[in-house]
Formats: structure tokens, sequence, C-alpha cells
């Protein structure tokens, strides 16, 4: 870590203690009643000042002599109101209650409050792992990613697809982190299915825009999905079984109300299930996924709480050759990451939470033709640390400050084996990296009304040896090595200064207007001329030639709820340039090449657009519906003669809605509603015909016609929309034993939803034919889950 | 790429649900541009060549070859000093329309476009300029044929099959990869006639370097088989770098489509026009699969 990095971070924890404070203290833990689990961000309120929980579910707050009324709120938990009189400081445990079966199968539930309102931050969501499992899915599987594309400026990539862009960012600018540690490739099945099982999901949340400085490394959105910790109270076991997997999750005390453990696992059966029908050729190629999680918790005292997570998940695809028995083909790729918490509370207004995290993705591919063979491999891992500490000075006050320190180490690709005489052992030169950041926030009452959210964060990025340049003539032949770094010698550095800010405005109890400025840096870029996910999509380090990418975030918003905080109600806008993007050449040779920054072109981007959003949180019927306008543009010199053209995911209109109705104890229906205009896309408009030949036998010319391509995304596939629908049947809940049905019928009218086009010259009609395949027509499926 | 493929056949699996319609497609005509494929080689005059065309709207519905004639036609070979080539404007040879050959005009019903010349004959190693005019437009090029890398054997595994004319001929052939990067291209073609009339003919062609399968004797086995009694010719082609970036390139357009296509373009080596002008140092071996 450089000079800087630790001046700024010695500076900040040295404000930190100099703050003035006076008063008493309220502080105390919020955990789930049942299962004794910390309730992170549950909102505790006294009359004029609040706070949330943090990672242990402890809060601290400062109040005035006297008696006070505490409000304890948490999504999907039933809320507590408290009469504490305050001679002193005084401590409170306080257990919530999960919400009642008809509430909690409700698609919105929880909090009447107004924390959308009051609240600075102004473009986050969350969603809890049990609210995910009522919404209509594909296959019986509940999802994750696909349920926060739901929500207003995250839009999905595509039918059925987990990719997602939130505000015109790309996939990659989305830092996607389970319990801290970062997901690379959060998908399964290219992308059809996350890694995220929702039985270990406690909840999700998303910060698209109004990022807080304790958070970064990414241009667009912080996707932070925390698992469940365990249940130190009793054992409990859930699972589902849908149709193409099943899930399981355990969970249970270590020591009753010390310390609890949980595991969860997932695995696909489609392969099993389609077995019988192959022929003996066929049983040999096969494709399945699995993934398992484990968390653990440790409360080993008042002061110190230590917290275990791991998860590993592979797929795996194997292929053999139905006419030549001596070619076989397999690949598998996965993550795996683990992280070690230790949270440990210093006095009712400091605590800290010290994060050590290993996280890995890697691609293996294996390719065998008799006696040759050959593996390429690739991939990248993290040693990761985090210490933040979190200063409640007095009411007036929430501060946070912290340091971050990543090493990364990029392996784009390894080829070893054996072919005839040749031994193959060639590798793209491996790159390091070290990114660092420090920050400081303080969320502090400006005056009765106003309450801003000011925040500093300084990062640093240095590419490191051991690493040789290379050197390519203009043919992109390998002449010759550059100059060579020894380990850990610096090759370039990168520092960036990103100022956050976030500022509310009461106008009365249940309206406000908020403002947002966020300037977020990226220094890793991902490989990937495709809008799908695949395995091979490299990870790429900001070097001397690719420069990090940089966006602006500028937003604001009119927050109002009626009725009681039962509606909620808000208006966004938003303006977010950003630079130093990055594409890839048409054509672009991304796989196992030493040149990789040859094939990047760098340009710029710009997003801006309204997101209007109502929500019901009470009553039989609940739900919410959303509504984005928003213009998405990237100019690249080299691309569409240097006029800006509509990135792929421009979307002009979006609507969601989603709602849940409560027919009775035992039974409720949802439904989905999705509208975006369609994705830009290009498409040929020329050909010509090349590779000619003549074929004596049929006495004719041959040919290959190629498609030649003019402007960038100037095409504007059909307008997707569908609409789903799900009912939830609680068959038999008990103290002890639960167990539930979900009945879902997906693309209820069958519309044809564009997956992409394809074109097929009709020599005899003498015209080019256009067809356009949709993937997902009507599916129904069904789902069983279950709870003792 | 080539392993983007492979994941895109297995994610086609998916689409196993999938269904397609007809639709509309309203797409503006585009600018008429000129295509070249120049081909010289050190062994076949019959594969030294130039086919001039011009791009067409894409949903033009003449779905024929768009040859442009009435163009000129020149080839020279130089010599190579250092870094610098010298032109030797008297070796200047022109390549006729085919459709002004008498003899030839004939042989190729329906080709428009097609400029040869039986007494080209190139040399290994020796630079060569492609100069064209087509009216006021004008294309040049530049090229060498590289040193030849013969096939050294040929060998096949047979999978026998009742009836003998089924039997599945799984052929490998190997040649010596030496120790500077080479640059390959593969021409399949099975059948008993002696000339390939454009390469174009052939039935299948393959792509490849030498960048991680470097420097030795390298066996290159054909995955699917050909079957008993085939009469199989095998074109190994040592190509340069750039003519190599641009068969490649050419590969990916040709084949691009499907639900993770991305727009490619060729990766032209002549100015004025779309195209390559590919020296072929070519190892040709033809042998009956029995």
């Amino acid at each position: 870590m450089n000079k800087s990095t630790l001046s700024l971070c010695a500076l900040a924890i040295a404000f930190l203690f100099a703050l003035n404070t006076t008063g008493q203290t309220i502080s105390g833990y919020v955990k789930d009643s049942a299962t004794g689990e910390a309730l992170i961000g549950a909102l505790v309120k006294a009359e004029k000042s609040g706070t949330a929980a943090d990672i242990k579910g402890f809060f601290s707050l400062k109040v005035s002599q006297g008696v006070h009324t505490i409000t304890v709120t948490y999504l999907g938990y039933q809320s507590q109101t408290l009469t504490v009189d305050v001679s002193k400081d005084v401590i409170l445990n306080i257990r919530l209650p999960q919400t009642g079966i008809k509430a909690k199968e409700a698609v919105v539930t929880g909090e009447r409050n107004n924390k959308n309102v009051t609240s600075t931050e102004m473009s986050r969501v969350e969603l809890t792992g049990e609210q995910v499992k009522t919404l209509p899915v594909i296959f019986g599987e509940p999802d994750v990613l696909k349920a926060i594309t739901l929500l207003p400026g995250i839009k999905s990539g595509g039918e059925g697809g987990t990719g997602f862009y939130v505000r015109g960012g790309g996939p990659d600018q989305n830092l996607v982190l389970m319990d801290d540690a970062v997901i690379y490739n959060p998908s399964h099945l290219l992308g059809f299915l996350s890694v995220f099982n929702t039985d270990a999901v406690r909840n999700v949340e998303v910060i698209k825009g109004g990022m807080p400085a304790n958070y970064g490394g990414r241009l667009s959105s912080i996707l932070n999905v925390n698992l469940k910790e365990g249940n130190d109270k009793e054992y409990d076991v859930s699972g589902g079984v849908g149709l193409i997997s099943s899930r399981l999750m355990f969970e249970g005390p270590i020591k009753k109300g010390k310390s609890a453990f949980m595991v969860a696992g997932r695995r696909t059966y489609i392969d099993a299930l389609v077995k019988p029908f192959l022929t003996t050729e066929q049983k040999a190629n096969g494709y399945y996924f699995y993934d398992f999680n484990a968390k653990a918790h440790f409360n080993i005292d008042e002061k110190n709480k230590i917290i275990f997570s791991g998860y590993f998940g592979r797929d795996i695809f194997t292929f053999k050759s139905p006419v030549n028995k001596l070619v076989k083909f397999q690949v598998g790729w996965g993550n795996a990451a683990a992280s070690l918490r230790w949270y440990h509370s210093f006095n009712k207004k400091l605590y800290s939470n010290t994060v050590a995290i290993y996280n890995r993705y890697d691609l293996n591919n294996k390719f065998e033709f008799g006696e040759n063979g050959f593996q390429l491999s690739s991939g990248l891992q993290d040693w990761n640390i985090k210490h933040d500490f979190y200063y409640t000075p007095s009411s007036k006050h929430q501060i946070k400050t912290g340091v971050q320190y990543i090493y990364h180490t990029f392996t784009p690709g390894i080829a070893t084996g054996q072919v005839g005489t040749i031994s193959i052992d060639e590798r793209i030169n491996k790159q390091y990296a070290h990114e660092s950041a420090v920050y400081f926030l303080d969320e502090f009452k400006a005056g009765k009304r106003f309450t801003i959210n000011a925040g500093l964060r300084l990062v640093s990025f240095t590419q490191v040896g051991p690493f040789t340049e290379k050197i390519f003539d203009d043919q992109d032949v390998e002449i010759g090595n550059g100059k060579s770094y020894g380990k850990g010698e610096p090759i370039k550095t990168y520092l960036g200064l990103e100022p956050r800010f976030a500022a509310t405005y009461l106008l009365n109890s249940n309206t406000s207007l908020k403002a947002s400025f966020t300037r977020t840096y990226q220094f890793l870029h991902l490989a990937t001329t495709s809008g799908a996910q695949f395995p091979a999509d490299l990870w790429v380090p900001s070097s001397k030639l690719v420069r990090p990418q940089i966006a602006y975030q500028y937003a604001v918003g009119l927050f109002k709820n009626f009725n009681e905080n039962a509606y909620e109600t808000s208006i966004e806008a938003y303006y977010k340039p950003m630079f130093n993007q990055i594409e890839f050449k048409p054509g672009a040779e991304l796989f196992f090449n030493q040149n990789l920054e040859n094939e990047m072109i760098f340009g710029q981007g710009l997003s801006y657009g309204i997101e209007v959003f109502g929500k019901k949180k009470f009553g039989k019927l609940t739900g919410w519906i959303g509504y984005t306008w928003s213009r998405t543009t990237r100019q690249f010199d080299e691309l569409n003669q240097g006029e800006p053209f509509f990135f792929r995911y421009d979307r002009t209109h979006d609507i969601s809605l989603v709602g849940t109705y409560q027919i009775n104890a035992k039974w409720s229906g949802t439904m989905v509603f999705v509208y975006g205009t369609g994705n830009a896309a290009t498409l040929p408009t020329g050909r010509y015909a090349y590779r000619a030949g003549y074929d004596i036998e049929k006495n004719e010319p041959k040919f290959t016609f190629v498609d030649l391509y003019d402007k960038v995304n100037d095409f504007r596939l059909p307008a997707y929309h569908r609409l789903d629908i799900s009912f939830t049947y609680i068959k038999k809940k008990t103290a002890r034993y639960e167990s539930s049905w979900n009945f879902s019928i997906y693309n209820l009218y069958n519309r044809a939803n564009p997956y992409f086009i394809y074109f097929v010259p009709d020599v005899d009609a003498l015209k080019v034919r256009a067809y356009m395949v949709y993937l997902f027509p009507i599916l129904p499926s069904v789902a069983w889950n279950f709870k003792f | 790429m080539q392993l983007t493929k492979t994941y895109s056949c297995f994610a086609l699996l998916l689409l196993l649900c999938s269904c397609e319609k007809e639709i509309t497609v309203n797409l503006p005509p585009s600018k008429p541009s000129l295509v070249v494929e120049a081909s010289i080689n050190q062994q076949f005059p019959n594969l030294n060549y130039v086919y001039i065309s011009r791009t067409v709207d894409y949903f033009n519905p003449d779905l024929s070859l768009n040859g442009v004639s009435n163009a000129q036609v020149f080839i020279t070979s130089g010599s190579v000093s250092g870094t610098d080539t010298t032109w030797n404007e008297g070796s200047r040879i022109q390549l006729f329309d085919i459709n002004n050959i008498p003899g030839v005009d004939s042989l190729l019903q329906g080709f428009t476009g097609i400029y040869f010349n039986p007494l080209l004959i190139p040399q290994v190693g020796v630079p060569y300029r492609l100069d064209i005019e087509v009216g006021s437009e004008k294309i040049t090029g530049v090229t060498s044929i590289p040193k030849v890398v013969n096939i050294d054997t040929v060998y096949w595994r047979q999978e026998l099959s009742t009836n003998k004319s089924d039997t599945n001929m799984f052929v490998t052939f190997e040649f010596n990869d030496g120790p500077e990067k080479n640059n390959y291209r593969l021409a399949i073609y099975t059948g008993q006639n002696p000339l390939l009339i454009g390469w174009g003919a052939a039935e299948s062609f393959r792509t490849f370097d030498d960048s991680f399968i470097d420097n030795g004797k390298r066996p290159y086995s054909f995955f699917s088989p050909f079957k008993y009694g085939d009469t199989l010719n095998l074109y190994l082609s040592s190509v340069g770098r750039r003519e190599y970036l641009f068969w490649e390139s050419f590969v990916e357009a040709a084949n691009n489509g499907g639900p993770f296509a991305t727009p490619i373009s060729v990766k032209s080596n002549i100015k004025g026009a779309i195209g390559s002008f590919t020296g072929y140092g070519v190892s040709f071996r033809r042998m009956i699969l029995r």
C-alpha cells in the first residue's frame, strides 16, 4: 500500500476519534427471534435520531436523558416499538419475529416506516431469499439475479438470462459479492441460472447509484448477496425440488445461542433424467452443475464475533464424438470463495469489521484425440483484506472509515500437452496487481430536515511484476521480449479520488428531495465480444495501455409515501457519463492471445434516464410498478465511423409490474409483467461472394457469401414483453414443518420475444429471408419447497 | 474464438425448446464496394487468379457473384534487401478476363470477374505486387510465397463396416513444423478430378497456426471420417501472417450467426477494396483410401 493511502487512513481514524460526544447511549443487538441471526441493516429509530444495525446486528443510538420511543423495523419482520426511560446508557437486545405467513408470502413485506423517504440512500433496492421464491420462475428454478431485474433501473440481458445491466453499464460493471467475496462469473448454464442458491440466501441488496464511499471497484452497481448465518437455536432443514435441479439447506446451532452453521447444496439432474432416452454414444455427453455453500458464526463474547463463509461451484460439460471415438472434450468452470470475518466492538460507539477473503474463478478445458491431447486453462484469483470502522459519536453523526487491499493474479492462458513429437507448454504471461482503497464517510444531520452523507474514497491500482513485455510486429507476430520486471516491481500505477455525496431534504415526514453525486473507478475489465456470459470470458487488469474506466453519476429524486407509509413512490433522474470504456475489435481473438491489448479499442459512454417507482406494501394485494425511460450510447473512433451508437442494451422504455394477492391462508398468487424496448442490434446491410471456385462435376460456380456491416446497433429488435403468473400453495405449515408448492406459468400469452435473428438466402424465391428465433414459448413448471 | 464456438454449440442445446418465425426486416441499402480475391502459388497455375466483384445490398434478390469485368489487373515481382522491397517493373504481367481467353471462356460458364494468365509462374520467397484498376478505382496489395512445409506421411485407421464402402477411414497426416512462426491453410477435396478450379472448389478448409503446437513433427487428425475408397486430395499451404489473419477472420465472418454472433469484418491485406492477396506455398498429396 502506498504512503498516500496510509496517510489518508491515519487522518480518517484520527478524525474519527476526535469527534465530540454528548448525551446517553441506547445500544444493543437486533436479531431474528427464531434463529438468532443478526438482522443487518435493521432500522432503529428514536424520535429525533436513527441508525441501522451493523453486520452483527449491533446498533448504537445517542439520545438525551428522558423517556424515548424506540421503533425497530426490518424488511420481512414485524416491527417493534419500545418505550425506554433513559437516565444512563441502556442496552437493548431486540428479537424481531418474521412476519406471519400471509405477509411472508407476499412479494413485498415488512416495514411500515418511511426509511425510503428519510435515508440518504436513493438508488438502493433489496429483496429477501423468501421473496425470490414466490416469483414466477422458469423450470421451477427461483433465481436471485432474475428477480432483481424486475426492479426499476435494472435490466435483464435477455430471455431467461441472469445478466443484468444497471443504468447503462455493462455486466462487467456490476460488482457481485457473496458475503464480501467477489464472484467473477455469477452464472451457471451459460447465464440461464445464477450461482446463488435461494435457500442459502438471506437477502440481496443492489446499489445502482449514489454509491457510498465504503463501496467501490465497479462503475455501475454493487450486488450484495448475504447468506444465512445459521440458526443458533434449533436445527432446520429446507430445500426445494425443481424440474432441472434440487437444493437442500441445513442449519443449526453448534453451541446453542452462541454459534451456528449453515450448509447448502444444489445440483442439476437434467443429465440423469434424460439418460434413459439417450443412445450409448449420446450418454457420453452431458452437462451438470453443482454448488455448495457453508457458513458458520461464533459469538466469542459480547465484543467479538467470527463468521466464516465459503462457496464452491462448478459447471461440467463433457463431449465424446459420436463418429470418432478417439475425440473427447471436457470443460469445467466455476468460482470458489472463502471469507473469514472478525467483528469487534470497542465500545458502544465504535466497532470494527475485519474480513479476509480469498476468491477464484477458473476454466479448464481438456481435449483428447487418441494419444494426442492438451489442456487449456485460464482464470484469476484474489487475496483480499478489508478493515472497517463504524463510529457513532452522537445522534447527528454516523461515521464509517476503512481500508481495503486486494492482490490480483490473472492467468490468461496455460496450454500443456503432447501432440506428435511436440510437447506443449505455452503460457500467456500472468499478470499481477495490487488494488487498494481507503475511505471515509460521515452521514450527518445538518438540521432537522437536512441529512448529508459525504464521503471520499482514494483508490490505487498498480500492475506489478514478474512480467516480461512482449513485442509484436505490425503483423501481430511476437518478435521478442521487451522490458522485464522483477517480482513486485511496479509497472504502472493509477491513483483516483472518488468523491461521494448524497443528501436528503425532508419536505415533511412523508416527502423528501434527494440528490447524489458519485465518481467511480474500475480497474478490471471483462474481455468479451458477446452479449452472453461465456466461461472463457477473461478479466484483464488496467495496464500501461489499458486505462481505468471512470464514471460520474448525478442523480436527483423525489420520494413520497402515502397512507401511513403503506404506499411508497419515487421518481429519480440520473445522468451518467462514462470514460475509457472498452470494446473489442470485431472478430477479436480473445482466447490464448498474448497480444490481447492489441484487440482492444477505447471510447466513452453516456446514459441518462428517469425512473418512476410505486410500491404497495400492505394488504391482500401487494407489489410494485416501475417504469424507466432511458438512453444509453457508446462512442468509439474505430466503430460506426466514430459516430455515437446505441449501447446493445439501450432500452428507451422499460416497465415491470409485480403483484401478489393473498387469496386465503393456503393460496397466494403472483403476477409479473415486463415490457422493454427491443435491444439494439447490428445487422448486415450488404454481402459479397468470396472463396470462389468452379464445381466441375456440377458445372457451376461455388462461392461463400460473407455479410457486410455498416452501422453499429442501428436496428431495433421487436419489443420484449411477457406475463408470468405463479401460485403458491401452502400444503402444510406447523411450527416444525412447512411444505409448499409453486406452480408457475412463464410467458402466459405465449409472446414470441426475440432471441436472435438470422437470414437465409432463398435461391428459388430469389430473396433473403429473415427469421426470428424466440426461446421460451408458454412454459408451465412446478417446484416443491419444504422446511422442517 | 474456436473455443467460443464450442460453447456456442453447447448453448444451442438450450435452444431445443426454441421456436422461430419469419419476419420482415427493413435495412438501409449499403454503398457498393469492390471485393478482391487474389491467389498465387508456386505449383498449380490454375490456382493463380484474381477474382473481382462488388458488394450488393443484403436483400438484393440477385444471388449471383456480381463479378466485375473490364478491370486492368497486373502482378509484378520484386526483390527484398533488408527491409526494402524493389519492384522489377519489367516483370509486370497482365491477367486477363477469362471470358476473353480462348479455350478457357467456354470452360467456366457463368463466371465473370475472374482474371488469369497461364504464363504467371510465381516463385517461393519472392515478393509480388498486385495492381488493379477498375475505372478510376485503384487497388494494390503485396504478398509473397512462404517456404513450403511438406506433408511427410499420411496414414489412416479403419472402422470396418459390413458394407465396405461404408467403412470409416480416420485420416492423419504429419508434417514438420519448423522453429519459425508458420501459418497454414489446408484445403481438402475428395474426387478424381486432377485440377482444382479455384480454391473455392475444395470441399472444406482449415486455417491454423503454430501458436502453441510449435517446432516438431506435428500430426493433423481429421475428426470426421472419410469413406473407404475415397480419393483424398490434401493441399497444405503455408501463408504469410497478414494472409493468415485475413483467412482466419474470413472463417469467422463466413460462419457468423446464432444467438451470440457479433458483427465481424474481414481483416483485408489489400488497399482500395475488401479482400486479400495471398501467396500459397503449396504441398500437395493425393491418395486413395484403401
